[in-house]
């Protein structure tokens, strides 16, 4: 049987590449989330110690930190989603728009997460 | 870093390569071992190393990376030439294709520092320190460089690479296209068939027994597209598939790599909508 050349063992991570795989991991990370989230509603609509375990897990650090990468995967997911919608539309093929609505998708995604969180803690 | 264009070579990369180890999922006859050192030859001055993908099928014996010191003061400006350098100073048995050294016939295409490039239009100046050159990813190693493309081909044999007419050309004249017809085909007959494009997606790493890959749709774009073909609809219906066409993700590592600056990814979309719109 003949060898075969190595593939991803040898391949650049270039941004195509890279927020392609991004998009399928914050899906997955998104699903998780979701799942958490009805968590929360059961525990708030079962009772207030439910909640309050719950609560004071959410308000953790590890908490806080997994609901920030909960957040940003959110975002990434959502811009990468909206970047699919141009391009099945047959706009922003040219290699400039790829590389700039990459970019423009990671770097919006960073802000919003910033701007839910702060808004957030104002509400 | 915007890429304006695939000629680019990336200057910052945050990760050389993905962090997986060096075995993920390669199967025992395909590991690769340490090979030898060869070194420059006594009095060269400038230097420059790289490691090269060795398989020899006689051998009995797994692939291995040898490294070569090149004299690039004696050695012309492209990596295909450091190549023939080797083969005809310190190697003989160094094996690869080459033939038009200009990018026309797509013989020489090989991961060259991990993304797919013709040997014959990649300076030696744009490589890395250790400039890494490897056959095409994820293809059959037949020896060395030589990449095995029975599948890849059969794989563009499937969608019938070929003009159907359903009439006989015209006695006195050749079938004829308005300039604007012929536009269509612009960006996409200029394919040489290097399978660059296949050999980097990663849906073809993982799908491609069943995925035809960016090469072979981009050509199968390139008949959708001509004016002349009559066959629009026998071939969407072969087409039309979970795997044939819809594993394409729009990845885009296809055009990325592509060293002719064409388009697969733009031509796979233009076939998904054409799909789309039959039925509409």
């Amino acid at each position: 049987m003949k060898p075969r050349s190595p593939n991803i063992q040898n391949y650049r991570p270039q941004l195509t590449s890279v927020l392609s795989i991004a998009n399928r991991i914050t899906a997955l990370i998104s699903t998780v989330a979701l799942v958490a989230f009805v968590a929360w509603l059961v525990a708030a609509a079962s009772s207030p110690s439910a909640y309050g375990a719950l609560y004071a897990a959410a308000v953790s650090p590890i908490g806080r930190a997994l609901l920030v990468i909960a957040t940003f995967a959110f975002f990434l997911h959502l811009c990468g989603g909206i970047r699919h919608l141009f391009w099945d539309a047959l706009v922003g093929f040219e290699l400039r728009s790829i590389y700039a609505s990459g970019w423009v998708a990671l770097a919006a995604s960073i802000v919003l997460t910033a701007a839910a969180w702060l808004v957030g803690r104002h509400l | 870093m915007i890429i304006h264009s695939s000629t680019q070579v990336s200057r910052f990369t945050l990760l050389r390569r993905f962090p997986l180890p060096r075995g993920f999922g390669v199967l025992r006859e395909s590991r690769i071992e340490r090979g030898r050192h060869w070194p420059a030859p006594a009095g060269a001055k400038r230097t420059k190393t790289f490691e090269i993908y060795r398989y020899d099928p006689e051998s009995g014996r797994n692939p291995r990376l040898d490294t070569f010191e090149v004299d690039l003061d004696d050695c012309g400006p492209m990596v295909l030439d450091a190549l023939i350098w080797i083969k005809s100073k310190v190697d003989s048995s160094l094996t690869f294709r080459r033939s038009c050294r200009e990018g026309v016939c797509g013989s020489c295409a090989m991961t060259l520092d991990g993304t797919n490039w013709l040997a014959c239009t990649r300076f030696i100046t744009e490589m890395a320190g250790r400039a890494s050159v490897y056959p095409l990813a994820n293809f059959p190693v037949i020896k060395d460089l030589v990449p095995d493309q029975t599948h890849a081909l059969a794989q563009y044999s499937m969608i019938e690479p070929w003009l159907k007419a359903s009439e006989p050309p015209p006695q006195q004249h050749e079938r004829l296209q308005s300039v604007a017809d012929r536009k269509q085909l612009d960006g996409y007959y200029e394919c040489i068939l290097c399978f660059c494009c296949t050999s980097g997606c990663p849906s073809h790493w993982w799908n491609g027994d069943r995925f035809l890959g960016p090469a072979v749709l981009l050509q199968a774009w390139r008949w959708l597209a001509d004016s002349r073909d009559d066959a629009k609809g026998a071939r969407l219906d072969a087409l039309e598939d979970p795997f044939r066409l819809y594993r394409c993700h729009t990845i885009l590592n296809c055009t990325r790599t592509c060293p002719k600056g064409l388009n697969p990814g733009k031509a796979i979309a233009e076939i998904k909508r054409m799909m789309l719109e039959r039925t509409l």
